[in-house]
């Protein structure tokens, strides 16, 4: 039965049906009733877990990683700066390869400030080796949020589920919560094999040389390929639960046939579906929802594009001085492809602007009139406001 | 096969694959070196042990451990001049050990509880040696020679054992109860045949006892005292020193009618004598010596050869003592004593660097005194043996006391003349007794001295707690009338007291610094006494030669060895 | 004497009437305090603990993989996030329902500077934490960094002495009382040099319910310049001049201190030293320098009442007394 809640609360509800034992909280926007949702349910009896409330975000990594090893399941969550904060805590538990779960209410970073959504934060730290996986719903956030940790502890990875900050955090819809039965049967008591224990003892997080580091780099790079079938695997079991799918690694939506792609992640699809459909006589697009961006699913991809001739990547993030960030890695991924089609890279809507319905047309207008592939600009700049020289 | 686990975690204590112990240039050794009370004493005891033995509570184990050297503790505790305490490390922190007042009370104790020395009877056909004198040297080299599991024929002039111990000690420095079951227990030994009343040269020959045993041992002491030459004239009736203390010893008083008397002699003999004569109730006893009272800042060559707590305890008693001074001539009316010149004098080094004695012209004084006694030194009675005698002496090798010129005889204690205490009379038969018996087995003497004792600054002194020394009591001068003894004895308290306080020097305490202060794990514990008879092992392998423990070994057990 | 057949070395590692949670095989330099200290806190921890072990020398002569030292169960993450990770192990153990005690073990520069925050915020939640910091006053590791541990007008290669400079400007930060200001159960200060009272420390720590600290000063024979051998004396002296107050608190309030009973002058302390050579030449700098630190024990004294009121059992010179036996360690 559909429930109207805000995303924040059925996130911090559903990770109450997921029983961390621990949870660590650092406040920051728009993460912040995520953590006050939970606190509430602490408060109230609904969940019996540890709620740490940190000193910074560094610390609540921390604190999750030491849950973590130590025999808990646990959880956190962050956004912006505290991503930041926490980034060389987040590359020591995937290279550590402990199973750990958060989320990351995507907000621009700074500077200047800026509190609104983009993906730059999420963006910031993919290379640190967690499981990413882009939420397009609030719907997907919850249901993907369960699969989460079922995934993070078969693979011994650690998995952050992106949600687009006010724009999902903040909406407040109709849901669907999965019952406790559901998610009790679906997830398993947490079980960490190669954790602390006295009587099992092990020394974790040594000093690794030359001879053995890029040994311990490719399993782990491995780890992330082969948990590509986990991903999958544990969508379509859940939708077995609940009826819903999330799309496994990706989604083809909209016109399988059109031979215009337009590849997203997270929430800017609901509106560029709305615009299509409300615009009939616009040129027709293939929607590819990319799910799983770590990791990247090269073949899955290149399946998906099979027979486009343009493919449009709009993404929610810059790297300053190269361009996209998701855009090359496409690019990349269908480069050798017998005919790959002209990717155009986009970024839209960062630092919070509002991605409005003729987004749809403008992106549809602006390749069909280019001859050849685009170099990579934010769509929707208005350099007017700009002086000359910065252009 | 290496695997590398997921975030390469490690297994617990796998680092002991990786051997530290080739990093080191220099390894801890263990290595038991002298303390220095066992270094110095003449009897060859070894202090530090029986102490430790007394502080773990195990009071006979001490005993046994004195008596592997010395025979006569609950004697030598008494007159020993205990040059232990004066090397004594522990002076240099607070006070030293009272070393003789735990060997004193563990002879005591053993005469209390009739404790047996641990030696087992001889082998019907085991050798058969003879000792002549059953004086300290005598009664310790036959009591070696029974230890080492000979049959032992111990001849005495005497009718009774003892030697000068029973002859010439006063009765307050040596109650005669003790000193009988001190030796009544020695003599009782199995395979000893104690012949008194027996004397070499009337009853027994030289050649005799050469002949019927395969080692013979004389300890015949000194017991002329000697006179004074052509020097000056002398009263036609003088007696010296020893005769008129062994007359004391032995009937407990002096015939005298003197007022004042002079002794000229700084030894015991002397001293001893003077201190009788107060008691005697002569006014006044001079002591003539070319020597100075002793003190720690003396050399040795210049302080008098009696015990230094025997001259401070005569000065107590109001004997005065003239230092630096000898005896130029006797002032004789007739035959009587009036008085003698005194000059000063000093021994001082001649052109062939020995001493001699010199007197200063033009410092003559006189003293008047009604009597003159020469305590001026004893010298061998050689009676049945004058062929070995040379100059008032036998002349032996000083460490294993064989007699020059006649391999195969042995001689010890006073008769060397170049000491004169009990507990060097003592060290002088223990290591004859051991050379007769090497000899006899047909092994060669090696050269041996005694060993170096381990100097204050090896020691690691921080773990030590300051605390006084027990002293015994002393009675005080005015009590000092008859013949109880002056020095009392410690109590088991001040005894373990004493015992807690010694630092081990040079050996294992087992007190677990190094055990507990290795970085790396690398000193073991163990139960049993490792060879090198510390009560730990170095793990080798794992030793990175840092020298912690050597540095923190309270007694200077560990050395660094380079490696 | 009666000799008995020595086990082998192997069986005599493992019958040691002591918990090896340190084992030997570690890469630690030759009279390591950091080492000594560890071994001696594990052995007084005993085998029921898990250890967050922040990023410094110890972790990393401990756990060069395949090997670690370690006998129990143990992680190291990051440099300054020891405290956050000790405080989730704490919590886990706690939802879990087990007993297992959680150390936090860091340097100077993993409790001081960089650790600071999550140390502080660990001791305010009031997680059942026992906080280790092995105190040698520097950052070590990665080559003698001054910290905010390093002692005032000590040389480290960030702050040496020279024409301009007498070595580090600043003072030893305060740690104890900022820790006190904390209010937590237990908090105490040891040094390797008295290790019974160091382990008694550790065991009072294991038995606190909530955060306890333990700073424990910890020689570096390279950093300070002196001979692995003399790592002992070094810290003896420290804490026989006041330099390093050896005392307890809870709740903040001074409830112990290891009393000194005879005062020693710094300048023994200092100039066994390299690190503090620069005070003992010609430059009219140094006597300013050797006298500022002589009133920094001077006042140490006076704060923490450090003077004896007479010879103690348990003073500077009595705590460490031998006996025959080995019966005195604690």
């Amino acid at each position: 039965m559909a429930l109207a809640l805000e995303g924040s609360l059925a996130l911090a509800r559903t990770i109450a049906l997921c029983r961390p034992q621990v949870v660590a909280a650092y406040p920051i926007t728009p993460q912040t009733h995520i953590v006050e949702g939970i606190a509430k349910l602490v408060a109230d009896g609904q969940l019996n877990c540890e709620m740490v409330s940190v000193e910074s975000e560094h610390s609540a990594a921390s604190v999750a990683l030491g849950a973590a090893v130590a025999g808990s399941r646990a959880y956190t969550a962050s956004a912006s700066q505290g991503i930041l904060l926490m980034a060389e805590v987040l590359f020591d538990i995937a290279g550590l390869r402990v199973p750990l779960v958060m989320t990351c209410a995507n907000r621009a970073l700074s500077g200047p400030l800026n509190i609104w959504n983009d993906q730059q934060d999420s963006m910031a730290v993919r290379d640190a080796g967690w499981i990413q996986l882009y939420c397009a719903t609030n719907q997907e956030a919850i249901d993907t949020t369960v699969q989460a940790f079922r995934i993070a502890e078969r693979c011994e990875l650690p998995v952050m589920v992106c949600v687009d900050g006010f724009t999902l955090t903040h909406t407040l819809e109709p849901l669907e919560l999965p019952s406790a039965d559901e998610v009790d049967g679906f997830l398993p008591a947490y079980v960490f094999r190669h954790g602390l224990n006295p009587s099992d003892p092990r020394s974790l997080g040594t000093l690794v040389a030359p001879e053995h580091f890029s040994e311990v780099r490719h399993a782990h790079h491995q780890a992330l390929l082969r948990s590509m079938t986990e991903i999958e695997q544990a969508d379509a079991d859940w939708a077995a639960v609940v009826g819903r799918h999330c799309g496994g690694l990706l989604e083809v939506r909209g016109d399988p046939d059109a031979r215009l792609g337009i590849l997203t992640l997270g929430s800017v699809l609901g509106t560029l579906e709305d615009a299509m459909d409300m615009n009939p006589d616009l040129p027709r697009a293939r929607f590819i929802k990319l799910r799983s961006f770590r990791p990247f699913p090269t073949e899955a991809l290149r399946e998906a594009c099979a027979g486009l001739d343009v493919l449009i990547v709009l993404e929610r993030a810059i790297s300053p001085g190269g361009g996209g960030i998701v855009g090359p890695e496409v690019q990349m991924a269908l480069a050798n492809l017998e005919n790959p089609p002209r990717v155009h890279n986009f970024a839209a809507g960062l630092g919070g602007r509002d991605l409005s319905l003729d987004l749809y047309e403008r992106l549809v207008t602006t390749v069909t009139q280019a001859a050849s592939s685009q170099p990579f600009s934010i769509i929707d700049v208005d350099t007017t406001l700009l002086p000359e020289a910065d252009r | 096969m290496i695997e590398i686990p997921p975030g390469a975690y490690a297994r617990p204590g796998t680092s002991l694959e990786f051997k530290t112990g080739s990093w080191r240039v220099e390894r801890p050794v263990h290595q038991h070196r002298a303390a220095p009370c066992h270094a110095v004493c003449p009897a060859g005891e070894d202090a530090q042990a029986y102490l430790a033995l007394v502080e773990l509570g195990d009071l006979r184990g001490a005993w046994e451990t004195i008596v592997a050297a010395n025979p006569l503790p609950a004697i030598t505790g008494r007159v020993c001049h205990h040059p232990c305490e004066s090397a004594c490390n522990r002076r240099h922190y607070d006070e030293e050990i009272t070393i003789h007042g735990v060997e004193r009370f563990l002879g005591d104790e053993a005469i209390r509880k009739d404790w047996r020395y641990p030696v087992a009877a001889p082998a019907s056909d085991a050798p058969r040696m003879a000792v002549v004198g059953a004086g300290p040297a005598g009664l310790a080299a036959a009591y070696h020679l029974l230890r080492g599991g000979c049959h032992v024929t111990l001849i005495e002039a005497l009718a009774v054992a003892g030697g000068t111990m029973r002859t010439a000690i006063p009765h307050y420095r040596l109650p005669p109860d003790v000193l009988d079951q001190e030796l009544d227990r020695l003599l009782a030994l199995p395979g000893i045949a104690f012949q008194p009343q027996t004397r070499l040269g009337r009853d027994v020959s030289l050649g005799e006892l050469q002949s019927d045993f395969e080692g013979l041992f004389l300890g015949p002491g000194q017991r002329k005292g000697r006179e004074w030459g052509a020097d000056f004239a002398v009263p036609g009736d003088l007696q010296t020193g020893l005769q008129l203390l062994e007359t004391w010893v032995a009937e407990g008083t002096i015939p005298h009618e003197a007022r004042s008397v002079a002794i000229a002699g700084g030894g015991n003999t002397a001293v001893d004598l003077a201190r009788v004569l107060r008691r005697q109730g002569v006014a006044q006893v001079h002591l003539i010596t070319h020597q100075r009272i002793p003190a720690p800042d003396v050399p040795a060559d210049d302080a008098m050869r009696a015990t230094y707590r025997d001259v401070s305890q005569a000065v107590e008693e109001g004997v005065i003592i003239h230092e630096h001074r000898g005896v130029r001539r006797l002032i004789l009316r007739g035959e009587r004593v009036v008085g003698l010149e005194l000059v000063h004098m000093k021994k001082l080094p001649g052109a062939d660097g020995r001493l001699r004695r010199v007197a200063f012209d033009g410092t003559e004084t006189v003293l008047h005194v009604d009597q003159v006694i020469p305590a001026i030194g004893q010298q061998v009675d050689p009676l049945g043996f004058e062929a070995l005698v040379e100059r008032g002496r036998l002349k032996v090798a000083p460490w294993w006391g064989s007699l020059q010129g006649h391999p195969g005889i042995f001689s010890g204690g006073d008769a060397r003349g170049d000491h004169g205490t009990v507990s060097e009379a003592v060290g002088d038969g223990r290591r004859a007794a051991l050379a007769m018996l090497r000899q006899h087995q047909g092994q060669t003497l090696e050269p041996s001295s005694a060993p170096e004792g381990i100097g204050y600054d090896e020691l690691n002194v921080h773990y030590f707690d300051p605390a006084p020394a027990a002293r015994e009591p002393v009675l005080p001068p005015e009590q000092r009338l008859g013949n109880e003894e002056i020095e009392g004895g410690l109590d088991a308290r001040a005894v373990r007291h004493e015992a807690h306080r010694c630092l081990a020097c040079g050996n294992c305490l087992a007190c677990d610094n190094c055990w507990t202060l290795c970085p790396d794990q690398s000193v073991l514990k163990t139960r049993a006494i490792a060879d090198d008879g510390s009560h730990y092992v170095f793990d080798y392998d794992y030793c990175k030669g840092c020298g912690i423990c050597a540095t923190e070994c309270p007694t200077g057990y560990i050395r660094m060895v380079p490696d | 004497m009666n000799e008995q057949p020595l086990h082998s070395l192997e069986a005599l590692r493992a019958r040691q009437p002591r918990f090896r949670g340190l084992e030997s095989g570690h890469r630690a330099c030759q009279g390591c305090g950091e080492a000594l200290a560890a071994r001696l806190t594990t052995e007084a921890a005993g085998p029921d603990v898990m250890i967050a072990n922040a990023t410094g020398c110890l972790e990393v002569f401990t756990t060069p993989w395949p090997q670690s030292a370690w006998r129990l169960p143990w992680i190291h993450s990051v440099f300054g996030n020891v405290a956050a990770l000790a405080a989730g192990m704490e919590a886990a153990q706690k939802q879990q329902g087990r007993s297992t005690k959680v150390l936090a073990f860091a340097g100077d520069g993993g409790t001081f500077d960089i650790g600071f925050q999550a140390l502080s915020g660990m001791m305010e939640r009031g997680h059942d934490v026992l906080f280790v910091c092995y105190d040698n006053e520097a950052y070590m590791n990665t080559g003698v960094q001054r910290s905010g541990s390093t002692p005032h007008a000590a040389m480290t290669t960030t702050s040496p002495p020279g024409k301009a400079r007498m070595g580090k400007r600043h003072m030893k930060k305060d740690i104890l009382s900022i820790i006190a200001a904390h209010h937590i159960p237990y908090a105490a200060t040891a040094s390797v040099a008295y290790p019974s009272d160091l382990r008694k420390k550790v065991r009072r720590a294991m038995a606190t319910e909530g955060p306890s600290f333990l700073q424990i000063h910890s020689p570096c024979p390279l950093g300070w310049g002196h001979d692995g051998a003399r790592t002992i004396e070094v810290a003896r002296l420290a804490v026989q001049t006041g330099l390093f107050p050896v005392i307890e608190m809870e709740r903040g309030e001074l409830i112990g201190t290891l009393p000194i009973r005879t005062a020693k002058p710094v300048s023994e302390y200092l100039k066994l030293q390299n690190r503090f050579r620069h005070l003992f030449g010609a430059d009219h700098r140094a006597r300013d320098e050797l006298e500022h630190l002589q009133a920094l024990a001077n006042r140490n004294i006076d704060r923490y009442d450090l003077r004896g009121v007479g010879p103690e059992k348990y003073d500077t010179e009595g705590a460490d007394t031998v006996h025959r036996g080995g019966d005195r360690w604690a």
